[in-house]
């Protein structure tokens, strides 16, 4: 019995390594190999400080915790702009380079480690026995599942997610993708330092093959193998490879030399069949208990507000009364690619409650301007003020929420989130959405279902209610691009910019598209939409801007502008 | 006196430093330039190359160990048996899992190649023990060299690095069947249209590059010792050499790289214990990593690798 208790606490300290990788690699999509070297630090700082100064277990804990999420946040600050390959690389020199350091400090052990740490007291008891530990394990490996839980369903959660599928539509929908990455970096860091402070206490010995590369390979096969972005599901997998160790000693009989050898052979093996043929894992992401029972009960359809005309002519007075008549004036733009000069000297101003079309053929330099506008790219020179307020070189997120938000050519939706989901990313303002919030104990529940509430009215307006809980990435790419534009609108910006809006599409989608558009400035919107369908922007625009070689050489009406010879030229070739 | 006051003994010392930073730089150089031709051509993260690399050295150990087979074909069998393996990682895991997970292949096919890691390293423990073995072939004297010691294997091995990697770079320049594989590395999109076979081209690239990670095992190995664990720590020293050599997977570049971080290595090792020193390229990666994340930071767009440059092309075909 007392084997299988060992198990047991093993897989206990084992889950909150890997529910914490989860929320970083399978939630906010997060590569990272140098879990085994925060463990490391916990484990090595609090086992030192127990057995040289005789520190009790709380505060060791405490301390080991903290180095480690320090240690993430220094790390997460150079993983903040690296992706993929070059993430793998710095967490897996992070990994190499704190085992490294820690066997080369003589106080600690080197290679052999710290033996005989004293143990825990806890009410008046040391915990000897793996029976002991589960009074300890338990309630640890709970708080870890419940907060990583809280985190991962919360508005923040829906943040990562977000993250996981696109960085720029996270960032261009005002929110601060770098906090969030370099936050859920420390937090996760923080978690693996307690597991190796766990490890290190119930092992009573510190040593560093107990956190080696092999150890955060063996966390990922828990996390890939139990399901990615599933918290149940990495308890599922944590499950598993702990117990594929005693299976092949007690069940196959090997001795136990090889029992490891073949268990480490077989969750190799698992990995690899896993992604092969159920990339999702055994449990896959969004599967609940209580969604289970919800698809078990029949009913339980959408629910459509029904107040979304009313609350949507509330906002109209609040966005439009007593500003300027310029939403946004752009001054002497420029920006420079190597040789290649972009954009030059150009200048765009926006009439407030109007549709603006910026046309030009193609190399004009159109998205460029967007990217200027929206904060992708710092401008060499000039100016953008939005709404009197000068905001040049502001981070995209920041520019976002002094009102002006952009939709992408190319959609940018999150595909594997619903699209509900897609739309209440946009929603301005919600409650829990830091990450600091979701750490304390605030309800959240009330604040997003005001939000989901605001989100339906938008896919409400844009006719896509009933697909409210399809996975965004299921539509087609016309539904896609009105998920895009009510995501854009659930943002409350006043200045809309519209990247091809309506083209890439089928005529019935482009014209429901354009009926949407049009109807924009009686909500007091402003509007600016890149247009290659010279009929969409005659259609939309109350005013035509014309892009030649990176700046605007001529506005007006459709009418005025197709009597320049200069339009036709760029658009039909020389005249005559 | 300089001597003294800086830490060192005498000049001997900096040159043995120095002519062992060479030899093992080749090492080091031979890997990359295996790892870094599948990385750059096929656009994969093939950690599983720590797989085909301890495949090569430790089947021609047991070989030549546990059934008495001469050296040569000992090595022979192991070289093939690497290149198998090689090019089956690709077609029976990397393809159809990149073929699939569309914009999140690099990593899936980094976890794969994890988990094909540890199940063949764990499974050659398994059959022939996890303990080192040695693998003897090639006789091996010292000699001496202004004051250097070293041995004739040594020699050996520089001489097979060097040509190795040169007649890589031969290939791929002079060779039609080059072209095409650097073609393939440049636009893989447009090598389909212009009637490469991509498929065929990765295929070889694969077989290629084990064969090439294959003989730096076999050399290693027959310096030292051969175990399953042993390409963890290649792959390593494989990843840095050539991510330190950025936007080139030039053999004889990734040659100089390697022996630019072996010397680095050998020289911190004058003053340092051996366990830091090893850490000292990791730290240099670490710092290229920064100063390329700091240069992201500050709005520089230029993203000189290829892979970079290979996804974008990717995305914007949808």
């Amino acid at each position: 019995m007392t084997y299988w208790i060992d198990v047991l606490d093993q897989a206990l300290i084992f889950a909150v390594f890997a529910l914490s990788l989860n929320l970083l690699m399978g939630f906010a999509g997060q590569v990272s190999i140098a879990h085994g070297a925060f463990g490391a630090i916990g484990g090595y700082l609090a086992g030192y400080l127990a057995q040289e100064h005789g520190w009790a277990f709380g505060p060791a804990l405490a301390i080991g915790v903290a180095a480690a999420l320090v240690l993430g946040l220094i790390v997460s600050l150079p993983a903040l702009r690296l992706a993929g390959e070059y993430l793998i690389l710095l967490t897996l020199a992070i990994q190499i380079i704190t085992l490294v350091v820690i066997t080369s400090i003589s106080a600690l052990g080197g290679l052999t480690g710290l033996s005989a740490l004293p143990g825990i007291s806890l009410f008046g008891s040391t915990l000897l026995t793996p029976q002991d530990f589960l009074k300890l394990l338990v309630p640890i490996a709970l708080a870890v599942f419940l907060l990583m839980r809280r985190v991962a369903g919360s508005p923040a959660g829906r943040v990562l997610r977000g993250i996981r599928e696109d960085e720029l539509a996270t960032q261009s929908l005002g929110k601060d993708v770098f906090a969030y990455k370099s936050q859920v970096f420390a937090l996760t860091a923080g978690l693996a330092g307690l597991g190796g402070v766990l490890l290190a206490y119930y092992n009573g010995v510190v040593a560093p093959g107990m956190f080696g590369f092999s150890v955060s390979m063996t966390v990922i096969v828990m996390v890939i193998l139990g399901g990615s972005a599933n918290l149940y599901g990495t308890l599922v997998g944590t499950a598993l490879v702990v117990a594929s160790g005693p299976f092949f000693q007690k069940a196959i009989k090997l001795s136990v030399d090889k029992s490891s050898l073949a268990q480490l052979v077989a969750y190799g093996v698992a990995l690899v069949a896993v992604l092969r043929w159920r990339p999702q894992g055994i449990v896959p992401e969004g599967a609940t208990p209580s969604a289970l029972l919800r698809r078990m009960r029949p009913g339980g359809g959408m629910r459509v507000a029904g107040a979304a005309e009313q609350a949507r002519g509330a906002r109209v007075v609040a966005i439009g009364s007593g500003q300027p008549a310029l939403a946004l004036e752009a001054r002497a733009l420029s920006k420079s690619f190597g040789g290649i000069r972009a954009v030059e000297g150009l200048d765009l101003s926006l009439e407030r409650g109007r549709i603006t079309g910026l046309i030009g053929p193609n190399g004009a330099g159109k998205t460029t301007v967007f990217n200027l506008l929206t904060g992708a790219l710092k401008p060499d020179h000039g100016t953008v003020v939005l709404g009197g307020r000068d905001i040049t070189g502001l981070p995209p997120h920041l520019i976002a929420r002094a009102g002006m938000v952009r939709s992408f050519q190319d959609v940018r939706t999150f595909g594997r989130l619903t699209v509900l989901e897609n739309v209440m990313m946009g929603v301005a303002g919600q409650r829990g959405e830091r990450m600091r919030v979701v750490l304390s104990p605030l309800p959240l529940r009330t604040g997003d279902r005001r939000t989901r509430d605001r989100a339906l009215e938008w896919l409400d307006f844009v006719g896509l209610a009933q697909r409210a809980d399809e996975p965004a990435g299921s539509l087609a790419f016309g539904e896609q691009k009105l998920v895009a534009l009510a995501r854009v609108l659930a943002t409350e910006a006043e200045v809309l910019l519209l990247d091809e809006p309506a083209s890439g599409i089928d005529r019935r989608w482009s014209d429901h598209m354009i009926e949407h558009i049009a109807r924009l400035p009686e909500a007091g919107r402003t509007v600016c939409i890149v247009e290659h369908n010279l009929d969409v922007v005659q259609r939309l625009a109350h005013r035509i801007c014309f892009m030649h070689e990176g700046s605007v050489t001529a506005e007006g009406t459709m009418a005025e502008l197709s009597r320049q010879e200069r339009l036709q030229e760029a658009y039909f070739g020389p005249v005559g | 006196m300089i001597c003294a006051f800086i830490g060192i003994d005498s000049g001997s010392e900096v040159l043995q430093a120095l002519v062992n930073g060479v030899i093992n730089g080749c090492g080091y150089g031979l890997l990359a330039v295996g790892f870094a031709l599948i990385l750059s051509v096929t656009g994969r993260f093939h950690f599983a190359y720590a797989l085909t690399y301890a495949l090569a050295a430790f089947l021609a150990a047991v070989l030549e160990r546990v059934y008495g087979l001469p050296f040569a074909p000992a090595a022979a069998a192991g070289l093939a048996t690497a290149a198998v393996a090689g090019v089956a990682c690709d077609t029976v895991v990397y393809r159809p899992l990149s073929d699939r997970a569309g914009s999140g292949a690099m990593l899936a096919v980094f976890v794969a190649s994890l988990g094909i890691v540890i199940a063949g390293e764990n499974a050659l423990s398994l059959a022939w023990g996890p303990g080192p073995r040695n693998l003897t072939g090639i006789g091996s004297h010292s000699i001496s060299v202004a004051g250097a010691t070293l041995t004739t294997l040594d020699v050996v091995s520089v001489v097979v690095s060097v040509a190795l990697s040169g007649g890589l770079w031969l290939l791929l320049s002079r060779s039609g069947f080059g072209r095409q594989i650097k073609a393939v590395r440049a636009n893989a999109q447009m090598s389909t249209a212009i009637g490469i076979d991509v498929a065929r081209v990765h295929t070889a690239v694969f077989a290629i590059g084990s064969l090439v990670g294959g003989v730096a095992a076999l050399l290693y190995a027959l310096k030292y010792a051969a175990s399953p664990d042993m390409g963890e720590n290649a792959v390593f020293y494989a990843l840095i050499v050539t991510f330190l050599a950025v936007s080139s997977s030039s053999p004889l570049r990734l040659l100089a790289v390697g022996v630019g971080v072996a010397l680095v290595e050998r020289v911190a090792s004058i003053w340092l214990s051996p366990q830091l020193s090893t850490g000292v390229v990791f730290v240099l990666l670490l710092a290229f990593l920064s100063h390329r994340s700091l240069r992201l930071a500050l709005g520089g767009r230029s993203l000189s690798f290829n892979l970079a440059r290979r996804r974008t092309i990717r995305g914007a075909a949808g």
